[in-house]
């Protein structure tokens, strides 16, 4: 550990550690452009410098660029090191523009920073100032390439950390351009963190432009829903809308960056098309008689037909809060559930998953960058969780070998090796690693076998839902065990279906699941469902089953904050807050329990309720559009209002599940509401029938995948994002694609008795013979296949455009 | 288009190469010794064969001089800009370049014939100062000299 002297104060450092980092350490933060702990240095901006007084170095020398070495004595604030920076400041400000006053980086500029604290208060240079023509990237990312100091943060974050190849720098000396090769949508689906991680405002958010400087909102930390990761996000709010989302910092969950899908998925918080009244028989009315009217059907319904004719449905979008409400209402009212699933199937899948994850072989996002081996099982991180292939690049990077065994033409921006499997297979081959003797292991995975034995810190990604089957998860959770039994520090790392999917694992009730819901709803033992912040009629893969079930019910109860299919078809309706209204507890995939406040008091933005003008002036002293309440509190109020109902606060957790006795997510979770995990313990219950082993894909089998944009339920009503969807195709193997007389480019029907569906085909030789694969996305009625992965014994595939059609 | 022989040759020498992408260089000289001047679409084949994205091809041809991302003249003129040439009069030879040809540094003659460039140091400073002509050193130059060269190469054209 050399030990150096930092301004008078004496640090030791970990070998390696930069005298920047040093200093860091001591609370001094030293001025840097190009450096960026992520990236790491480059040496490129000349503003970090200071001045070595004694030790191996002497004279003013960059910071970021020596490392920290016994007896060094460094000085930040020696005159001709501050001198030096000024220069450097007043040289980067030649050729920047003065528009800080219409610039959307004025106010959380760093370069603003630097100049005003570096004392650069005249304009000396009296010259032109260098131009340049900006590129259109996208509705992301606004560029503007005059403001540009030449630190190279975006072309290392874009090409080097995030392993996209459409942004680089082009051009020497005076004419260094930032940019693509021509005018275009940016590529890489963490494009938004340029926007971050740019010291100036070449690189500024282009949903938020002209809505506010950065002191003019309301931010506030949170947590990601978009996916099961969690990432840490800032929430900006300006006149009662969520205007911005930004990367928030997490030394364990997602470093400094997270994904375009978390950053600008919020379209649904204040969107135009947020249901803000409630609801009933089609017809809007007061929340009291919503209420009311739905505590007198309910009670009429259990008075006829018992207490097990109610069933609450649920999905893993609703906070830990809500979840803990459903599962003691149906506990303590005798109602079904709560059913926190779409399929039997997957239900059994993520719960077998959260049962494996024990505290030793959970691994964090941070841990993955760690790891020398990972293999990537029955997961598409790019298109489930995206921040996870950032973090498997990172491995690879530092020189871990990635391999991936997926049926899916799964890309990851890295080198791996892709073994495209079918589903039935992934657990065979998984158990063929997992046998405490690679010898066992057969001729094609020996290599991959040997690897592992080799390796000293490998994980096991696995996906747990409705691609990767049950048997599949319980292979990955063994292997895992093996390689930790023999003496590896490795690590097992879930990719969940939704945020709360961890939680919803041990909040689902019985059934766990819709699709075994649904029998009861069709023997007519179930006459009342009441679906909590879930979408069954976007989600359900069987649609004509389900609507005939849905119409067979007495009452359907929707509380949800967003306009769906099925809040449409509600009885009774309920508007209810979002995530940025009501904060809450998530637990993302690796068990780790996330709180995140209200970032604002919610209702409708003005700019909505004025039109675009002024709001309007008449007095009330309510906020228009609040009558959402939390889910879970409404729940809780309308199950109060039935007699002999229970009336206790959505916080308490007694009771609600073993884990969660006297469980208190503030405490939990601590101050800065993210560092703790849930105590874990085996719990991965008896074997189902389907551990046996697999049933093997006869004629081959149709998978309904998720896509990065488009199908995840809150993300996909975003109009910037719905602008980078690709058109959803159909993608399966040339060879079986000839079977059918396909080619890439073609167009093909595929129908079931339920309906049908016309879709591009693309071809791609990663995908596993067999394996037809298509996205859940908002753009196809793919709800007629009736299973996320169903035998091709009841498709039919017919080529209705291309050549020859 | 590449004329077959052209772009078979590359794609041997790509092959035989352990890192394919040290050879980029090599390709965009081969592609604009082809078109004259090192097009988009040679961005874009370069790219191809090495497996990289054209911007990638992009970052490396705007760095380097001799790599013309624009259509140049018959004769590209790179006169050398760099300490020692400024030292022996380089500046007032630019400036009677641009005034004989009648155009700026950097811009071609509306005939095609000529093309202005700056060069940084090309190593022949014991002869400055110095420039190139389609990549022949010429130097110690004088206006002269310089005129005389011109006439020459304008007869030469015809």
């Amino acid at each position: 550990m050399p030990k150096l002297i930092i301004d008078d104060i004496s640090v030791a450092v970990p070998e390696g550690t930069k005298v920047i980092e040093a200093a860091e350490q001591v609370g001094i933060h030293i001025p840097r452009f190009c450096y960026h702990p992520a990236l790491g240095s480059v040496g490129a901006c000349r503003v970090c410098a200071v001045k070595f007084l004694q030790g191996p170095f002497k004279g003013v020398q960059m910071s970021c660029m020596i490392e920290a070495a016994d007896g060094m004595v460094v000085s930040t604030t020696d005159p001709e090191a501050v001198d030096f920076r000024r220069h450097v400041i007043e040289w980067l400000m030649i050729n920047h523009p003065h528009d800080c006053p219409v610039c959307d980086e004025g106010g959380h500029c760093l370069l603003q920073d630097m100049t005003v604290s570096g004392g650069h208060g005249m304009r000396r240079y009296q010259g032109k100032k260098r131009t340049y023509l900006d590129q259109d990237l996208g509705p992301l990312v606004q560029h503007e390439m005059n403001r540009c100091i030449q630190c190279y943060r975006c072309s290392r974050f874009y090409q080097e950390y995030a392993g996209y190849r459409d942004l680089g720098v082009m051009g020497i000396a005076s004419r260094v351009y930032y940019g693509r090769f021509g005018p275009g949508t940016l590529k890489s689906p963490f494009s938004g963190n340029l926007i971050d991680i740019c010291p100036t405002g070449v690189y500024t958010d282009r949903p938020s432009r002209y809505k506010g400087r950065r002191w003019d909102y309301e931010r506030t930390p949170s947590v990601c829903i978009h996916c099961c990761l969690g990432c840490r996000i800032t929430v900006n709010v300006r006149y009662r809308e969520v205007v911005r989302i930004e990367a928030r910092y997490s030394p364990t969950v997602n470093g400094h960056f997270i994904c375009d899908r978390g950053r600008y998925g919020f379209f649904y918080a204040s969107s135009d098309r947020r249901p803000r009244k409630a609801r009933s028989g089609g017809a809007e009315t007061r929340p009291k008689n919503a209420r009311d009217e739905a505590a007198h059907r309910l009670e009429e319904i259990t008075a006829r037909h018992g207490s097990g004719s109610v069933a609450v449905v649920g999905g893993s979008r609703s906070t830990l809060e809500t979840l803990a409400a459903e599962r003691r209402i149906c506990r303590q009212l005798g109602w079904q559930g709560p059913s926190l699933f779409t399929g039997t199937e997957e239900s059994a899948a993520a719960r077998r998953a959260a049962g494996h994850l024990t505290t030793d072989l959970a691994v964090s996002l941070e841990a993955l960058k760690n790891a020398d081996l990972i293999l990537v099982a029955g997961a598409d991180p790019i298109n489930e969780a995206p921040m996870a292939a950032l973090a498997i690049r990172q491995a690879a990077r530092n020189g871990a070998h990635i391999e991936v065994i997926d049926p899916r033409p799964v890309t990851l921006p890295l080198e791996y090796v892709h073994r495209p499997a079918g589903t039935d297979k992934i657990s065979e081959i998984l158990r063929g690693l997992g046998k405490p003797s690679t010898e066992d292991a057969s001729g094609d995975i020996q290599d991959l076998a040997a690897r592992l034995d080799q390796s000293r810190r490998p994980v096991v990604v696995c996906g747990a839902g409705k691609i990767a089957s049950e048997r599949t998860v319980e292979q990955a959770a063994r292997l895992a065990r093996n390689l930790r039994r023999a003496g590896k520090k490795a690590g097992l790392f879930f990719v969940m279906t939704g945020a709360n999917t961890f939680a919803a694992c041990r909040m689902a009730g019985d059934p766990a699941d819709l699709e075994t819901l649904l029998l009861m709803i069709e023997d007519g033992k179930v006459r009342a469902l009441v679906v909590v912040e879930a979408d069954p009629m976007s989600e359900y893969p069987d649609l004509a089953r389900l609507v005939d079930a849905l119409a067979k019910l007495d009452l359907m109860v929707v509380l949800d904050c967003i306009d769906t299919e099925t809040a449409r078809a509600a009885h009774v309706f309920f508007p209810t807050q979002t995530f940025f209204e009501t904060g809450g507890t998530l637990i993302n995939n690796e068990a780790r329990i996330q709180q995140a406040r209200p970032a604002f008091a919610g209702g409708t933005p003005i700019s909505q309720t004025g039109g675009g003008s002024h709001p309007p002036r008449v007095f009330r002293d309510d906020i228009p559009g609040t009558e959402a309440l939390s889910a879970g509190q409404l729940l809780m109020d309308i199950v109060s209002a039935l007699s002999g109902g229970i009336s206790r606060s959505v916080e308490e957790f007694d009771g609600v599940a073993p884990e969660f006795s006297g469980f208190d997510p503030v405490e939990a979770t601590g101050e800065r509401g993210t560092w703790a995990k849930l105590p874990l313990r085996t719990a991965a219950g008896p074997d189902s029938p389907q551990m046996g082993g697999e049933t093997p894909i006869k004629k081959g089998e149709l998978l309904l995948v998720e896509s990065v944009y488009g199908t995840e339920a809150l993300s996909r009503s975003s109009p910037w994002l719905q602008e980078l969807e690709s058109e959803p195709a159909l993608t399966l193997h040339p060879e079986d694609a000839s079977r059918w007389g396909l080619q890439h480019g073609d167009r093909c029907e595929l129908s079931t008795e339920a309906g049908a569906l016309t879709v591009p085909v693309h071809t791609s030789r990663s995908t596993a013979p067999g394996t037809l694969v298509l996205p859940r996305h908002r753009r196809l009625r793919w709800q007629v296949f009736q299973h996320f992965r169903s035998g091709l014994d009841t498709v039919r595939i017919r080529k209705t455009g291309g050549e020859g059609a | 288009m590449i004329p077959e022989p052209t772009l078979s040759h590359l794609k041997d020498r790509i092959a035989a190469a352990d890192h394919p992408r040290e050879l980029v260089v090599d390709v965009m000289f081969a592609l604009q010794e082809h078109y004259g001047y090192l097009s988009d679409e040679a961005v874009e084949t370069t790219g191809a064969l090495l497996g990289m994205s054209p911007l990638q091809v992009e970052e490396l041809a705007t760095f380097y001089t001799f790599l013309y991302r624009e259509p140049v003249g018959r004769y590209v003129i790179h006169l050398c800009d760099s300490v020692i040439c400024w030292l022996d009069g380089a500046e007032s030879l630019r400036d009677h370049l641009c005034r004989k040809l009648k155009i700026e540094m950097g811009r071609t003659t509306p005939d095609g014939l000529f093309t202005l460039l700056p060069v940084c140091c090309i190593g022949y400073c014991d002869r400055s100062p110095a420039m190139l002509v389609n990549r022949k050193v010429y130097g110690p130059l004088t206006p002269e000299k310089v005129d005389e060269l011109l006439e020459k190469l304008k007869q030469e054209s015809e």
